[in-house]
């Protein structure tokens, strides 16, 4: 079967504005969009650009907007999109650098900023751990579904409170956040109170939940949101009432 | 402006972002009223000639639609954002999209009953 990838290039350095540029690729039953891009790189156009490593949706480097949805490229077969013309985009809410490659550093700086790490109370320890933390199943499963985020930004890139502010941390940070919050080795929860309870934080999701309906992994971040707003507020009326009893007390002492 | 549009596209999203857009949208409409309705009772300090000139040219049967079609906006609003508060709650997200279509559906029977009402009390 004949299919027509219509892909929207831009480079930089020779295009004013990003262009639609058509090939035309035989298809097989399992051919994925990776394997279509791959081949009209090898034999129609070195020029393209796109990224990829794995070919196995486990590194999360070859999401792009496949016919309007953001989507890896190595685990969408073609015939599931049930059209002779399929259109690829780059990922939406990130800069172009070329073709289908964007620039995701910002995407992973907010991933950075909610400390996607085990944390300790202790320093010395979190240095220099002196033994095996030991866990239960029941508190694996608590953040399992979370840990199996590849950090692909398709979430992000799904996520429609983009359009109205860049500041947000989005889905994908949130989400593991969340994933390490709930895990019964970390005690970070107060390190990363005051980025999540920001004006970029959880507080900005309006649960148009389009990040966990796009995530190739099963990820749910629209949960895992409103799970840390319930944290965060039963975290903050306790901090509140112990301010306020603590007033109460020093003015019963005057 | 082009971020504005793409609250109205529907292609390749999936029906919790079009419930999303759709709660944009009736917002914005409840906003316009709003300022509308307040702007008309401002004009009772003008004079009651003045109101009565702004009531006559909104309170008739021919405008019937309009607010038959404020009261869609006003339903699915609510309803709408009833069933987000839910979620955002935590409670009911595995059934996210089934709670969509529940509370679509009972914003058209709302909507349909105060239409009837409506018209009932109009032509009698």
């Amino acid at each position: 079967m004949e299919v027509t990838l219509k892909i929207l290039r831009f480079d930089p350095l020779k295009d004013k504005k990003p262009r639609f540029q058509e090939y035309v690729v035989e298809v097989y039953e399992y051919t994925r969009v990776l394997e279509a891009l791959i081949w009209v790189r090898e034999n129609l156009d070195p020029s393209l650009s796109f990224r990829y490593s794995c070919r196995m949706a486990q590194c999360g480097s070859c999401g792009m907007l496949i016919d309007e949805v953001p989507r890896l490229a190595c685990k969408t077969l073609i015939k599931d999109l049930g059209r002779d013309e399929v259109t690829i985009k780059p990922l939406p809410k990130y800069r172009v650098i070329k073709d289908l490659v964007v620039e995701m550093d910002d995407f992973f700086e907010k991933h950075r900023s909610v400390k996607p790490y085990l944390i300790r109370k202790n320093r010395e320890e979190q240095e220099k751990p002196k033994k095996f933390y030991v866990q239960l199943p029941h508190e694996l499963q608590r953040y399992l579904n979370y840990g199996y985020c590849i950090v692909c930004g398709l979430c992000s890139s799904s996520c429609p409170n983009f359009d109205s502010s860049w500041e947000y941390l989005g889905p994908q940070a949130l989400s593991q956040a969340y994933r390490y919050i709930v895990d019964s080795r970390d005690e970070g929860f107060e390190e990363r109170y005051e980025v999540l309870n920001s004006n970029s934080g959880v507080w900005r999701c309006h649960f148009a939940s389009e990040c966990s309906e796009n995530c190739p992994k099963g990820v749910e971040p629209a949960q895992a949101i409103q799970m840390l707003r319930r944290m965060i507020l039963s975290f903050s009326f306790k901090k509140k009432l112990s301010l306020f009893s603590e007033k109460i007390h020093r003015l019963s002492k005057q | 402006m082009e971020r504005v549009w793409k609250w109205f596209a529907i292609r390749g999203r999936s029906v919790n972002s079009i419930a999303y857009s759709f709660h944009r949208i009736t917002g914005i409409v409840l906003l316009i009223y709003l300022i509308l309705h307040l702007g008309f009772l401002t004009s009772l300090r003008f004079g009651e000639s003045l109101y009565t000139a702004f009531i006559s040219t909104t309170v008739k049967p021919e405008t019937l639609p309009l607010d038959s079609l404020l009261f869609l906006a006003t339903f699915y609003h609510a309803f709408n954002g009833f069933r987000v508060v839910l979620n955002e709650f935590g409670l009911f997200y595995e059934v996210r999209r089934a709670l969509i279509y529940l509370m679509t559906l009972l914003t058209l029977i709302f909507w349909i009953y105060s239409t009837y009402l409506m018209y009932t009390y109009v032509v009698r």
